[in-house]
């Protein structure tokens, strides 16, 4: 209990002196998953939004592959990732292991399906008629697809917090092809789970407390957003 | 006398057919401009679905469409009409935005100035009646003022043709009075309207009736 006590009152101390091998561990972090999930969403709305509004064979299939991936491990999309990337492998020629674009590919791939199911939820929340008044107004397709991407837009942001929420925190897959070196590919769940093993639990904890004080965040930012998209319907 | 004017819009030999069924089956219709036709029938006898083609929101899967006397690809047809048709659902669609800017909407899309857009906007909520719930969001408006701002959004944009869909069902006496002088006010403008409505025609003091049974014309 001591040792506990101990190791907490010194992770505060290093968060709150800005100790540089945290505060960077976070950095890399962020960096990492912000730049995964700001490359996968725009993809992910496109398929979302065909899925709703499209009418191609194969969809309902596709639907279901998607939902099912939602609880794809992290570990097993590191494992593939980590196959296709090693320098044996079809695509070793790139010498992308253990680097952080491996990190965000494989970050990319995570959140993928559940951005799409969530996003496809939104849109299928929203009416044929938004979409059909929109053409018959005269948007085009591009600017008609923006329109209901306002409609959906509280949707859209809670997909994102939550595609976030997902990456940031995931293990598995980092730690295959980031490879938690310090200074480039170290966040902080492979940080923690580095620290951890070494009986070094003061790091391990101010490291988790940020995660914790960001999935609480997020966790508020999505219920906020919720809350005002039900008390506008 | 009218028939005798050049057609706005006419299509031959028409065909849809949902889920193995033929819904519609139309051997030759004709609308010229500004003349009130009633699409009069009971429901399930292909009213909306004729006006969704006519407005290009659905495909036929036969036929041929001719646009003031020329003949052209649907495809094409509808690139040429998409801007000329406004078609109004019998529940209107509002955006989730203020009643202006809802009304605003067409004109936006077609990158009008925003001292024409405001102007525009003004004069059409002023001739609505509805200048006062400018800036209410759309979506908190009863039935009948949600049917009115979508009139007026399709009225600012000055369409050939104007296909409503029941634009009175489900609404009350005093809604359906003010829907009533607002699409006659609309039909009295110049356009084209025509009124899909399983009610009676006379109502909507139609130039033209036509009764559609089984998805066919039977008059």
């Amino acid at each position: 209990m001591d040792g506990l006590v101990g190791a907490s009152v010194e992770a505060l101390r290093l968060l709150f002196t800005g100790d540089p091998e945290i505060w960077e561990i976070v950095a890399i972090s962020f960096s990492v998953s912000f730049r995964a999930i700001l490359y996968i969403v725009p993809l992910a709305i496109l398929l979302s939004f065909a899925l709703a509004f499209g009418n191609f064979p194969g969809r309902r299939a596709l639907i279901t592959i998607v939902n099912s991936l939602v609880a794809l491990p992290a570990v097993v999309v590191g494992l593939l990732l980590y196959m296709l990337l090693y320098s044996s492998g079809p695509f070793g020629g790139w010498r992308l292991l253990f680097t952080q674009t491996a990190m965000i590919i494989g970050q990319m791939i995570l959140a993928f399906p559940l951005l799409v199911a969530m996003i496809h939820l939104s849109f299928q929340s929203v009416d044929l008629s938004a979409w059909q008044t929109a053409r018959t107004l005269g948007a085009g397709l591009i600017r008609a697809m923006f329109t209901i991407m306002r409609e959906v837009r509280f949707g859209l942001i809670a997909a994102i917090v939550a595609g976030f929420g997902r990456v940031v925190s995931e293990v598995g897959c980092s730690i295959m092809v980031g490879g938690n070196i310090l200074h480039h590919t170290r966040n902080i769940p492979t940080a923690i789970a580095l620290e951890t093993s070494k009986g070094e639990f003061e790091q391990g904890i101010a490291l988790g407390a940020v995660l914790i004080t960001l999935a609480l965040a997020l966790n508020f930012a999505v219920a906020t957003v919720r809350g005002k998209d039900m008390a506008r319907h | 006398m009218k028939h005798r004017r050049q057609e706005l819009v006419a299509i031959r030999n028409v065909q849809k057919s949902i889920s193995n069924r033929t819904v519609l089956d139309i051997d030759d219709l004709v609308i010229y401009p500004d003349e009130c036709v009633v699409i009069h029938g009971p429901n399930g006898s292909g009213k909306s679905t004729l006006l969704k083609i006519l407005g290009g929101l659905m495909m036929p899967d036969h036929g041929v469409a001719t646009v003031n006397g020329v003949s052209s690809s649907w495809r094409q047809f509808y690139r040429r009409f998409r801007a000329d048709a406004v078609y109004l659902h019998q529940s209107p669609y509002l955006f989730d935005r203020t009643v202006e800017e809802n009304v605003a909407y067409g004109l936006v899309v077609r990158n009008r100035s925003r001292a024409d857009i405001r102007g525009d906007v003004a004069n059409a909520l002023e001739w609505a009646g509805l200048a006062h719930l400018a800036k209410r969001n759309a979506r908190e408006l009863s039935g009948g003022e949600k049917q009115r701002v979508a009139l007026t959004r399709a009225r600012i944009l000055t369409p050939k043709l104007l296909l409503l869909d029941e634009p009175t069902a489900a609404m009350d006496r005093k809604s359906r009075k003010q829907t009533f002088a607002m699409i006659r006010d609309l039909a009295s403008d110049g356009n084209a309207v025509c009124i899909a409505t399983h009610e009676s025609a006379e109502l909507y003091c139609p130039d033209r009736v036509i009764e559609l049974e089984n998805g066919k014309l039977v008059i």
